[in-house]
């Protein structure tokens, strides 16, 4: 901590406005869910939105989703990050906030079976109680304390910036009434990815996995006409993949890792030899795409690159092939050299001729990043543009992919060439992975901040409405 | 010895040999330092320069100071944050350093030191008993704005308009509460609809890809702010006339009041234009820019220049009528005038340099004012004047104030400028030159009356009656003599038109008759119906009576095209569109021949209202003839007068 390398007691709070209270930080999304205490610079835990249902159960985490009998994988956002499932998404959110944050609660010095009499004895353990008794003040030990399981922790959530008013209220109430935070703020994703760069006014270009979203920050809000968002994302880029090998010649086969028990190695282009599992049960087809999912995300990280000109992919095919491919091999073994096309799969982000047809339709133009930025910029007053074309913040895991940024630079080049363009995107690739989440954190970790917060007894008195007033 | 070996190894003259004892003494002469824990042959072999040897200490590294106090305990102590404004209703706790006893936030940071251990016991039951909660030192930031306020009757007096209701104004002025003043957020959270707030985010328009579907009809962002800022500068007025403000709040009053919604909204149009250019027009346009910077430096040192001549010359102004000098009385008085002139400002200039000399020895009335700045800093050491109060207290305008400002002009160096503002506030205007004594402000109206003849003084008091003004102004304020000079200018100018017009009709009228004598005398018959074609053309040429006057002028001096004459005439008749068309050509066509006047030319010469003869075969073209169209521009004109009248006639109930 900061706190503790300061020679002085109190932290300089005239450069420094952070105040901590405890708070936690929860970002949902549709791929991953993040939550951490704020303060820190990454969360502290991290899993995937999708959770194992098996047997009338449900599991949480990355290491559970395993090939079993009777195993089912469900997602509780659907692909608009709006939260569907709330059962799901009550029982994640918990399991990441009291089981992986919180420390183990010890059992009730009353209850533990220790204290027989009055057994005022001399230990460390009656002096800390003292102390918690001392400091605490008071209401710490109730019994209703145990049942609310973060009594002690603000909560401050992210949302999507159209999500809609029945969810938020849905959240606060959960929040509440189930955990029993003393505090709660929604904050919405770009306002804090914008944060997260150290802008109050930014264009914030968010490319995550279910959706791309182009938002524009004014002062810390969002302004609403701004709003623009596509299916264009991480999912979407795997379905153009699919396409890509379904029309490849041969077609490649899409085989996830779980089902390879054994393979050797091939000659590139050469069919894989490797021999599959059989499993006693029925693998669910939810499952099985959640593991499909892994090797494509490798393949996007390895291998897709973003065409950084010069002009467009269409005109420049031919010095695309030119250039150097990547090997990328399957989990099967089979391997192939990926040139031009590993261009070709995300050019339809920027132009949306070259897309591959996909089963939920093909791209409008108005949905291709340039597109959306053009449109969140008509929607905002002249006067701000010039602005925020000056920083734009590019955030979300699929932002990562190789020329991103030197691509989207050119497209806003010939789009704005009378204006200064400046794209802000972080360097490593936690922060830019982790944008909002890491927004949230500085958010709720301000001295000034606190006095935004709702509370227990505002939620209270005027019921889940009030999120609707409070956090706009 | 090392070196004197090395020496003779080398076959090098020794010096000591002739001289050993001074060698030894300038060895020891320098006093080099006998380090110790090096050979002194060792030493030796360095020369002159020493080996440098840096001693070493074997000293263990100091012991940590360990301070003998307990290890500083921190505490989570709770706080409320009073930005909230909830009465503390929300305890969060952080970790901060125990202290001693719990003093007040300020006197803790001072001291972060852990008291003795007594004092601490001490502290821990004080603050069982104080208030356990201490506030936010970040409550400090919290700022507000202040948004105007009004109640019912004040909105219904003064904020009342067509476009805006009262809920949609307490909307606006609420959302620039809850947005601090933001316009572009308040802009784009505004989505006010008359019967219920819309619960949004519900419906998500499927074609659209805004989240937020913008509704139909919008209020502009300049349309808001203007609404705004109406309604904070009436409600700064009503709470604190103009006058009283101090000068930032009358800088913020002026400011608001003067924004201009029309003028925002082109300079976005602008700036949208100025976006969609690339990079060499904008370096184009820098440069262009710059060239007309230049240009306007240059017109503006040239307007100066000129002006400056133009004041030298001191030329008389030329809006009074120049009949009155056509005559050899005319001609003497303003030979008078000028020489008056002349002397007032030979007297003025002698003054101006005399001033502050003998303030005294000028003209007696003016004398008070014709001080200088050294009379005034005289009076001013004696004491508190009128003078004093004058420039120092608001005071409604009055007579002294403008004369005031007048002396400042004529000595500005020593002089405190009045700012724009401070000139508004204290009611400070700036006139002509005042004739000496009190004058009534009439009498300027007055004035110009008796430069007019009589039957023209007649016609203008008829045109002010049509527009119900007297003719001697009820409440001649400042502001209602301004108004109704602009308006009696603009009668007047009326009714000279009108009598040009009506000249410009006799003329015709005689020339008519001429032609008709002519035509007569030729034997052709139809001649009536040309006049009416060349009588319309003439109104085409001339858009503004001095055109026309000048047309005519030509056309009499003008050779008539007489042989075109027979052919065309029974063509114009019918076609008059043509002629209007092509108006030259058939006012050439049409043209009498100059010096053929015949009887009756004296009939029309004096345009009284023009009665209108009937010519036979005019027909009822000549209805719309010279007379009724000059009435008509008259009407048309009083109606456009009327807006002003109107605003005057206002003040005047006032």
């Amino acid at each position: 901590m900061a706190q503790q390398t300061l020679s002085s007691a109190m932290p300089p709070t005239d450069i420094y406005g952070g105040d901590e209270v405890s708070a936690l930080v929860l970002d949902p999304g549709y791929c991953q869910t993040r939550a951490g205490f704020a303060g820190e610079e990454m969360p502290k835990q991290v899993i995937p939105s999708f959770y194992g249902h098996i047997d009338g159960r449900d599991i949480f985490g990355d290491e559970v989703i395993l090939p079993r009998a009777n195993f089912e994988v469900r997602n509780y956002m659907n692909r608009d990050s709006v939260v569907e499932d709330w059962d799901g998404a009550t029982k994640i959110w918990e399991h990441l906030l009291c089981k992986r944050l919180q420390p183990e609660r010890p059992t009730p010095p009353s209850k533990n079976g220790l204290n027989i009499g009055d057994g005022d004895g001399d230990g460390d353990g009656d002096v800390s109680m003292e102390d918690a008794n001392g400091g605490g003040g008071g209401a710490e030990n109730s019994v209703d304390d145990l049942e609310k399981p973060l009594a002690e922790n603000p909560v401050l959530m992210t949302e999507a910036p159209w999500n809609s008013a029945k969810a938020r209220e849905k959240a606060i109430e959960i929040c509440m009434e189930n955990w029993g935070c003393p505090a709660f703020w929604l904050s919405r994703t770009p306002v804090l990815a914008a944060f997260a760069a150290g802008k109050a006014t930014a264009l914030v270009v968010d490319v995550g996995g279910a959706n791309t979203s182009v938002t524009a920050i004014h002062d810390g809000t969002v302004l609403k006409r701004s709003i623009q968002r596509s299916p264009i994302g991480g999912l979407w880029l795997s379905n153009q993949i699919r396409s890509m090998w379904e029309m490849s010649d041969p077609r490649v086969d899409l085989v996830p890792t779980f089902m390879v028990e054994n393979k050797k190695p091939v000659e590139a282009g050469a069919p894989a030899e490797a021999r599959l599992r059989n499993f006693p049960f029925p693998i669910a087809p939810s499952f099985r795409a959640f593991e499909e999912e892994r090797v494509l995300t490798e393949f996007k990280e390895s291998v897709v690159e973003v065409w950084r000109g010069p002009g467009r992919f269409q005109s420049n095919e031919d010095y695309a092939k030119s250039q150097p491919g990547r090997v990328f091999e399957m989990p099967d073994g089979s391997n192939q050299m990926w040139r031009e096309q590993r261009y070709r799969v995300s050019e339809g982000m920027w132009d949306e001729t070259v897309a591959f047809d996909q089963h939920e339709g093909r791209v409008a133009k108005s949905q291709t990043i340039p597109g959306l930025i053009k449109a969140a910029l008509d929607g905002v007053d002249v006067d701000l543009r010039p602005n925020l074309v000056g920083n734009i913040v590019v955030t979300g895991s699929t932002s990562l992919l190789n020329g991103f940024n030197d691509r989207l630079n050119q497209e806003l080049t010939n789009m704005y060439p009378g204006l200064k363009i400046k794209i802000h995107a972080a360097g490593l690739t936690s922060e830019r992975r982790f944008g909002a989440w890491i927004g949230g954190s500085i958010l709720a970790s301000l001295g000034t901040f606190h006095q935004m917060w709702i509370s227990r007894k505002e939620y209270d008195e005027n019921g889940a409405g009030i999120v609707e007033k409070r956090c706009k | 010895m090392a070196s004197h070996d090395l020496r003779d190894v080398l076959n090098l003259p020794s010096d000591h040999s002739s001289t050993p004892r001074p060698s030894k003494k300038q060895r020891t002469g320098p006093g080099r330092p006998n380090l110790k824990g090096l050979a002194r042959e060792v030493q030796n072999l360095g020369g002159d320069n020493p080996i440098a040897i840096v001693p070493e200490a074997a000293v263990f590294k100091k012991r940590r100071v360990i301070s003998r106090k307990p290890a500083a305990r921190w505490e989570l102590r709770p706080f409320t944050n009073s930005a909230r404004g909830d009465d503390g209703a929300l305890i969060l706790r952080h970790w901060r350093r125990k202290t001693d006893h719990d003093a007040p936030p300020d006197a803790m940071e001072e001291d972060g030191e852990p008291g003795p251990v007594e004092n601490a016991a001490d502290g821990e039951r004080q603050v069982e008993k104080t208030i356990k909660t201490e506030d936010s030192t970040f409550a400090k930031f919290n700022v507000e704005i202040s948004i105007p306020q009004y109640n019912d009757d004040q909105y219904r007096a003064n904020l009342e308009r067509s476009d805006w209701s009262k809920e949609e104004t307490g909307y606006l002025l609420k959302l620039v509460q809850d947005y601090d003043l933001r316009w572009p957020i308040i802009w784009d959270r505004y989505d006010y609809s008359p019967q219920t707030f819309p619960v949004n985010g519900e419906a998500v328009n499927g074609d659209s890809t805004a989240v937020v579907p913008v509704k139909g009809e919008q209020r502009s962002m300049e349309a808001l702010k203007a609404r705004y800022y109406e309604v904070a500068t009436v409600m700064m007025s009503v709470q604190k006339p103009a006058q009283y403000m101090t000068g930032p709040e009358f800088q913020l009053y002026e400011t608001m009041m003067k924004f201009d919604p029309l003028q925002e909204e082109a300079r976005k149009e602008f700036a949208l234009n100025t976006m969609a250019r690339s990079k060499e027009e904008a370096r184009e346009e820098e440069s262009l820019l710059l060239e007309m910077k230049r240009i306007l430096a240059r017109t503006e040192r040239f307007k100066e220049e000129r002006r400056e001549l133009y004041q030298r010359l001191d030329y008389p102004s030329t809006d009074a009528d120049i009949n009155t000098y056509k005559t050899s009385t005319g001609l003497n008085s303003l030979l008078q005038n000028l020489m008056n002139v002349d002397k007032t400002k030979k007297r003025k200039s002698i003054m101006a340099s005399g001033e502050g000399v003998s303030p005294g020895t000028a003209v007696p009335p003016t004398a008070v004012s014709e001080a200088g700045p050294n009379r005034r800093e005289s009076i001013a050491a004696t004491g508190p004047s009128h003078r004093e109060s004058i420039s120092g207290t608001p005071v409604t305008p009055a007579e002294p104030t403008p004369k005031d400002t007048k002396k400042k002009g004529a000595a500005p160096a020593e002089r405190r400028k009045l700012s724009e503002q401070e000139e508004q506030v204290y009611g400070v205007t700036h006139h002509d030159r005042l004739g000496s004594g009190p004058t009534f402000r009439y009498e300027k109206i007055n004035k110009l009356y008796s430069h007019k003849s009589g039957q023209q003084q007649l016609r203008i008091t008829n045109a002010l009656g049509e527009l119900d003004i007297p003719a001697r102004l009820a409440m001649p304020t400042a502001a209602v003599t301004g108004q109704f000079e602009v308006l009696w200018s603009a009668v007047t100018a009326l009714v000279d038109l009108r009598k040009v017009s009506d000249r410009l009709d006799a003329d015709i009228k005689v020339e008519e008759h001429k032609k008709a004598e002519r035509d007569k005398a030729r034997g052709i018959t139809n001649g009536g119906g040309d006049a009416s074609s060349r009588d319309r053309s003439v109104r085409k040429d001339g858009a503004g009576p001095n055109g026309s006057a000048e047309k005519s002028d030509e056309r009499r001096t003008e050779p008539g095209t007489a042989e075109t004459k027979p052919e065309t005439r029974p063509r114009s008749q019918r076609s008059q569109h043509n002629d209007l068309q092509n108006g030259n050509g058939g006012t050439a066509a049409a043209e009498p021949k100059p010096g053929s006047g015949g009887p009756g030319e004296g009939a029309n010469v004096d345009g009284a209202p023009a009665e209108v003869k009937e010519e036979p075969g005019a027909g009822e073209r000549e209805k719309l003839g010279p007379r009724p169209s000059s009435s008509g521009a008259h009407k048309r004109s009083a109606s456009v007068l009327s807006t002003i009248s109107d605003k005057s006639a206002k003040r005047q109930k006032k």
